[in-house]
């Protein structure tokens, strides 16, 4: 415990990522060193193009950096197959999608179960009283029996953030998770994740280039042709 | 990690998918449906149809094996070759040592010498027939009998003369017709006939040689037979049914006559031509218009009137047409005398079509046909079988014609029973091999024409020489004038109609059936007793049911094959389209995959994801089309399939298949099937696999 309060959860030590676009290369990150300390509630922000989905993706484990090293709780994700990989995520990540990403004919409980069946790791009851649990917290109590393509943007992206969170991640990353809602209901999208951000202790890291939205951010990282700008 | 709950979500997607892609998910179900329903319906009726065939077969004549000489030309086809006439099948010349050999192996029931072959049947017109029916009534003498043969004679004379008069119209040679125009007067005097006793033998003949001819010759007709140990055959092959007549004793000689081969080479052209339309135009209910092969018998019928009218005396005649002036065929006007009037109402009786068939076909066997000999040969005759014999000479062999069988549930197949049943000591003779009988006949023959035994080394100088007889050039056999020749032919009584029953445990056979104890060893027997068999030194094969049986016995396996190469071929259209649909979708879906891989569902879930897709499109899809071909098997067994023609009936040995479903196959069909759907979709599977959790981020479009 003493440790992970001390030691940032997210190492990020010179990362270059070079895409390879048709016959040219695309270089996303250009060696670039950032850390993420437990429980912070951090944007990723700059113009389109500038690398925040790359950094996300890394941070994610869903790609390994070209140069330099991404750990995650300590372990650089280079080293790690596929397997372990997507172990890693399921463990200790949690994903919000722009696009909310749900299973259309799964209904809202299904939907927040689906990472808990994948872990396997609890009993039908666990899952139910965490499933529930997180259903009050995201205000969609009425909704729980719903199928998801029922709902409205806002409660689509709530189902969301209670199925990143379903499994306790250490980290939780969204990817522009405000962009397909209008500014209100943003707003209130923002304001849930600060909550649980400051309730569960959860770190969050999410991408956004609205500055409505980044002035709730506890930091920001501002990224500019695959290079740090601001920390 | 909870296989069953990761299971069930996998199914709960699968589900959902499927739902969404309906039209791909109908469209491949369908395929799968129908390579299911082939498979059961079509397996379940080979297997039937295997069955029945295989007890056609061997319960009729092939038995479980058959055996036969090495140095056979051609192969051994019980139920007809390609080969047109008499194959060359090689010969046992004494089977017996090959029997006990044989009978040695603990799976062998029995042993049933056979041979196959065809002789040519001496047959005479009806006025043969007739002139012989009166010489039997002048024997018998019963005035009314002779009265009647004799007026039936004078009708047929007078059909001659009508006959005379239209070919005077049209024939050239006018030489020839006056000398028959001489001939027919003679006889046509009203005292000929009357005045007519046994003792005027030269008057007979001169109606045998100078009047039947004038009524034309019959096309000879090959009759095929097949020559056995008829006590050995009764008791190994159960299809035989006897239909009319009396079994052929044991030890006796004597022919039964197939019902297939009595009904279509032997009944009367009008009764044939009529049966042959009632089976196709009722029975098979194809309508004459339209079908060229009835309307070819139509156009035939039409001109065999004069086969009822040479059957019929004049009060016959004159009967059939009054009744047919009543059934509404009125003879015209003009013509005043009976033969001309009958034939005018026989022509228009046989015109037929759909409308008129069958009220016609009806009339004819209620009315004309109990007036005729329906049948050339029935039992208790004798006929006599002309055969070229292997060593060259022509044998004519009188032979008593005991009944007329047919093997039960085949009696409507032209294949089963192509061949009557003889006894193997005349098939013997015809075949050309001394029996023990003959060779004394033949001694005695020598005797009277004083041929003696030449050798081949010195036979020219024997015949040709100057010892040789002068008179043995001018002997021929066909030479009636010769008078120890003539007594010669006359065999009949020389050849006794009985033989020694140990006549036929051995000597010639051609071929011989071998009925197993356990027929589901039978391959390991064949092989077994080929071996043995060539181990002994004897130059003989064994082949089993299906290749004796030629053409016939592998018409189930070539079947099964095209059976087979269908339902892979829509495997094959079935793979590509569910590759192919898989690999669409997969870029469909490319965002879904994404996030579950992102949320943490490893590659595995996803492969499972879309194997369960079309593992239940496979199982459902054919499920259902299991079902319909259960419930259309079910359907069929009730009311049976119809054997649409003879070939047909020989397969369902009967007219009629009742199929039966076998429940492995319709358990086994939709899982089998579900199974390669499965595994060919692995491919496409493994494919959307490789979906990177990157992917998750793609924004919709």
């Amino acid at each position: 415990m003493v440790d992970h309060m001390s030691s940032p959860v997210v190492q990020i030590r010179s990362v270059s990522k070079i895409y390879p676009l048709g016959k040219t290369q695309v270089q996303a990150l250009r060696g670039i060193s950032l850390n993420f300390e437990a429980g912070e509630f951090t944007t990723i922000a700059g113009p389109s193009g500038c690398g925040k989905s790359t950094l996300l993706n890394l941070v994610g484990c869903m790609d390994v950096p070209t140069e330099g090293e991404v750990l995650v709780e300590g372990t650089s994700i280079s080293t790690l197959s596929d397997k372990a990989m997507t172990k890693l995520r399921l463990d200790k990540l949690g994903f919000i999608f722009q696009s909310f990403n749900l299973i259309p004919v799964l209904t809202v409980f299904q939907n927040i179960e689906f990472p808990l069946l994948l872990q396997g790791k609890y009993s039908p009851k666990e899952r139910n009283s965490r499933i529930e649990q997180l259903i009050e917290e995201v205000g969609l109590k009425d909704q729980s029996q719903q199928r998801s393509n029922e709902l409205s943007g806002g409660q689509r992206q709530r189902v969301a953030i209670a199925r990143a969170l379903v499994t306790s991640p250490r980290i939780v990353l969204a990817d522009e998770p405000t962009a397909n809602l209008d500014s209100a209901t943003g707003e209130r999208i923002i304001d849930l994740m600060k909550e649980i951000n400051r309730t569960h202790r959860t770190t969050f890291i999410f991408s956004t280039h609205d500055p409505q939205v980044m002035k709730h951010a506890g930091r920001i990282v501002r990224l500019k042709d695959g290079k740090v700008v601001e920390a | 990690m909870k296989p069953w709950e990761v299971c069930k979500l996998i199914f709960q997607i699968a589900f959902r998918n499927l739902w969404m892609y309906r039209f791909k998910t109908v469209v491949i179900s369908m395929l799968l449906g129908s390579a299911a329903f082939l498979t059961v319906l079509g397996l379940s009726l080979l297997r039937d149809v295997e069955a029945s065939m295989r007890s056609s077969i061997i319960e009729s004549v092939s038995g479980h094996l058959q055996i036969y000489s090495s140095k056979a030309k051609d192969e051994l086809a019980l139920f007809g070759s390609m080969i047109m006439g008499r194959s060359e099948v090689g010969t046992l010349p004494d089977f017996a040592p090959i029997r006990d050999e044989v009978l040695q192996n603990s799976n062998v029931k029995s042993f049933v010498p056979m041979g196959i072959d065809m002789s040519m049947l001496g047959r005479g017109n009806e006025l043969d027939e007739s002139i012989e029916a009166l010489r039997a009534a002048l024997k018998s003498g019963e005035p009314v009998n002779i009265q009647d043969k004799k007026d039936h004679l004078r009708f047929q004379f007078a059909q001659l003369r009508r006959e005379h008069i239209e070919k005077r119209k049209i024939y050239q040679n006018k030489k020839d017709l006056d000398e028959q125009d001489a001939a027919l007067s003679v006889v046509e005097s009203k005292d000929y006939l009357e005045s007519l006793t046994l003792q005027d033998e030269a008057k007979i003949q001169f109606l045998e040689t100078k009047i039947a001819p004038l009524s034309g010759e019959k096309t000879p007709v090959y009759l095929m037979y097949m020559g056995t140990d008829i006590g050995l055959y009764r008791k190994n092959f159960s299809k035989f049914k006897l239909l009319e007549g009396e079994e052929l004793p044991e030890g006796q000689r004597g022919i039964l006559l197939s019902h297939k081969i009595r009904e279509t080479q032997l009944k009367n052209m009008v009764a044939r031509i009529f049966d042959r339309l009632n089976k196709r135009v009722i029975k098979n209910g194809i309508p004459i218009a339209g079908d060229p092969e009835s309307t070819r018998d139509v156009s035939d019928l039409q001109r065999q009137y004069s086969q009822i009218l040479v059957q019929l005396d004049r009060k016959e005649a004159e009967e059939i047409s009054r009744k047919l002036t009543e059934f509404g065929i009125a003879p015209v006007e003009a013509e005043k005398d009976l033969i001309t009037a009958l034939t005018g109402q026989l022509k228009s009786f046989l015109v037929v079509n759909d409308e008129s068939f069958a009220k016609r076909f009806k009339w004819f066997y209620d009315n004309i046909a109990p007036l005729m000999k329906l049948y050339e040969l029935s039992p208790g005759e004798t006929i006599v079988l002309k055969s070229y014999t292997r060593s060259g000479y022509l044998k004519s062999l009188p032979i008593k014609v005991y009944g007329v069988y047919t093997f039960a549930g085949l009696e409507d197949s032209d294949i089963a029973g192509a061949a009557n049943i003889i006894d193997l000591l005349s098939f013997r003779e015809l075949y050309g091999q001394m029996t023990e009988s003959s060779r004394k006949e033949l001694d005695e023959m020598n005797a009277k024409v004083g041929i003696r035994e030449v050798n081949a080394d010195d036979a020219e100088s024997q015949l040709f020489g100057e010892q040789a007889p002068q008179n043995i050039e001018s002997k021929s056999l066909l030479n009636e004038s010769a008078a120890p020749v003539a007594e010669v032919l006359n065999v009949k009584q020389v050849i006794s109609n009985q033989f020694e029953l140990s006549e036929v445990s051995r000597g010639l056979a051609l071929n011989a059936a071998i009925i197993l104890k356990d027929p589901s060893k039978l391959q390991e027997t064949r092989k077994k007793l080929e071996k043995d068999l060539k181990a002994k030194g004897y130059e003989v094969q064994v082949i089993d049911w299906q290749q004796a049986s030629g053409f016939t016995g592998q018409f189930v396996n070539i079947v099964r094959m095209a059976l087979l190469f269908v339902i892979i071929v829509i495997f094959a259209v079935s793979l590509v389209i569910i590759n192919n649909s898989i690999i669409v979708e997969t870029f469909n879906r490319i965002r879904e995959i994404g996030t579950m891989r992102a949320m943490g569902a490893q590659k595995t879930f996803v492969l499972g994801l879309f194997l369960a897709e079309t593992g239940l499109t496979g199982f459902f899809g054919s499920l259902i089309g299991t079902a319909f071909a259960v419930a259309l098997l079910m359907i069929l067994g009730q009311s049976g399939i119809p054997a649409v023609n003879d070939v047909v009936t020989f397969l369902f040995s009967g007219s009629r298949l009742y199929p039966t479903f076998d429940l492995s196959l319709a358990v086994g069909a939709p899982l089998v099937v579900t199974l390669i759907a499965t595994l060919t979709s692995v491919y496409a599977a493994r494919h959307a696999a490789q979906i990177k959790p990157a992917e998750a981020m793609q924004e919709k479009e």
